[in-house]
């Protein structure tokens, strides 16, 4: 009978069990060490995808681009709403045109007047987004660029318009950018025009709610969110957003990249912020020696 | 004859290997990238019980561990605790395969859905136990709860498409030999 043909097999037998055993503890002793050393795992973890990932490319693309193309044509059946919508938009961009060129121009004339010259350290890498976290419950993407265009942990990245997250994960050919919308997502950042300082902190749904605020009397909804450059993290002055309040009165943004076609994103060359490799030097004052001299030995 | 069989199950394990590399693909595939309000179900755990339960010997617990660690690091899972969680289920399910076999598929669904359920509830309380940042509860519950209801679909895939099917008392000479 069936039941004698299996009963020898490798999968009960005491060698089976072994190998079972051995299997399991391999595998709780990985995670175990990933919640010791979190760091070099995920640096494991970086090495790992940017081994596969990059493989998946050629066949990723034109899946990808074909489910788009769909949804584009899915969305033509709508085109004529769609026109009109646009159509008066275009009426209030006209007016809003007008007041942006003669902004412009007012605003070319003071930085002459100044000699005022942007930062050229502050200048961007472009990515192409490879890939998802694939799951539901983690928020990030995977940028094709990674440690060999020079990209650190850290810097800020944008589409072309507001900022998408961080940089957290870095190997040569990859890199992983945290969104904002996700659950471990941190970010300092000022409202305008009341000037209040607060935390935008993600929880794995499309608008993160608004953090430590100070005085949410002072917020109101469609303000503008910008990051605060506090802990020098960030670059300060980046668009996150607007205040939104949901449904229960918490204050939540609004992105203003957009998340549901996130393609190609922008990673902002940051030197300034200061590298976190001594933990112990945050917590303990500094000693006599000069900061530079300490950190090229931490180096 | 020893052979035939060693490479039909050389063969057929490359097969898992591939399906679950094809379904990680499909994970990574840069369609969703706005956070979403469901959880979509758990294909892989799926097919690994699916063909615990038909052909144990194609999913031995070493190819198992791999391939979930492989899922885990893929994903962005803490490596490695749904993997043990999922090594430690298939080998649960095998050692009842021999009396599923012959069992309805009732009988097999209850035990299936008992596992999903345990093994979900069970990565939920070590990552709480653990510290680890968990998102909502609801959300790991709703993923239990579509696996779960996916799993005839995915066993009916795993026996008519990928020819999994259990051991007949007929097949002695068949696929099944073991090496």
């Amino acid at each position: 009978m069936a039941r004698d043909r299996s009963n020898p097999a490798d999968y009960a037998g005491p060698l089976g069990r072994l190998i079972t055993a051995v299997v399991v503890l391999l595998l709780i002793a990985v995670f175990l060490l990933w919640r010791i050393d979190s760091p070099r795992v995920e640096r494991f973890r970086a090495q790992v995808i940017d081994r596969v990932v990059p493989r998946f490319d050629w066949a990723m693309a034109p899946i990808t681009g074909t489910v788009n193309l769909i949804r584009d044509f899915r969305s033509y059946q709508r085109i004529a709403e769609q026109n009109a919508e646009l159509r008066r938009e275009l009426r209030k961009m006209q007016a809003w045109k007008e007041a942006a060129v003669q902004l412009e121009q007012e605003n070319a004339r003071l930085l002459d007047l100044n000699n005022v010259r942007l930062d050229p350290r502050l200048t961007v890498i472009s990515g192409v987004v490879l890939a998802d976290s694939g799951s539901p419950f983690r928020q990030s993407v995977l940028l094709n660029v990674g440690a060999r265009d020079g990209l650190i942990d850290g810097w800020a990245t944008m589409d072309g318009i507001g900022l998408v997250g961080r940089i957290s994960g870095v190997a040569r050919n990859t890199a992983r950018v945290i969104l904002l919308t996700d659950a471990s997502s941190r970010i300092p950042a000022t409202i305008q025009p009341s000037g209040q300082r607060a935390i935008i902190a993600g929880d794995n749904s499309a608008n993160p709610p608004i953090d430590f605020l100070e005085n949410p009397d002072l917020v109101r909804a469609g303000d503008r969110i910008f990051s605060s450059g506090d802990g020098d993290v960030f670059p300060a002055g980046l668009l996150i957003g607007e205040v939104v309040k949901d449904p229960g009165g918490r204050l939540r943004v609004r992105l203003a990249a957009d998340y549901e076609r996130l393609e190609f994103l922008r990673v902002l060359r940051h030197y300034g912020n200061a590298p976190v490799d001594d933990s112990a030097q945050i917590i303990a004052p500094l000693g006599p020696r000069p900061l530079r001299q300490n950190g090229g030995g931490a180096n | 004859m020893q052979n035939v069989g060693t490479l039909q199950l050389t063969f057929m394990r490359s097969r898992f290997v591939l399906l679950a590399l094809s379904i990680l693909f499909f994970h990574l595939l840069p369609l969703e990238t706005a956070p979403r309000a469901w959880a979509p179900p758990d294909l892989l755990m799926c097919f690994a019980f699916a063909w615990s339960v038909r052909r144990p010997e194609y999913v031995p617990a070493l190819l198992l561990g791999a391939v979930f660690l492989l899922a885990d690091l893929m994903l962005q899972r803490p490596p490695g605790l749904w993997a043990a969680l999922m090594v430690i289920a298939c080998q649960r399910l095998k050692v009842r395969a021999h009396r599923l076999r012959t069992a309805t598929f009732m009988a097999e669904m209850t035990r299936v859905a008992a596992l999903v359920a345990a093994v979900g509830l069970l990565n939920h309380l070590a990552l709480s136990l653990f510290l680890v940042e968990t998102t909502r509860f609801g959300l790991s519950m709703m993923q239990i709860f579509l696996t779960i209801l996916v799993y005839p679909a995915v066993v009916l895939v795993t026996h008519s498409l990928l020819r999994v099917q259990k051991i007949a008392p007929g097949d002695l000479d068949g696929p099944g030999v073991r090496p």
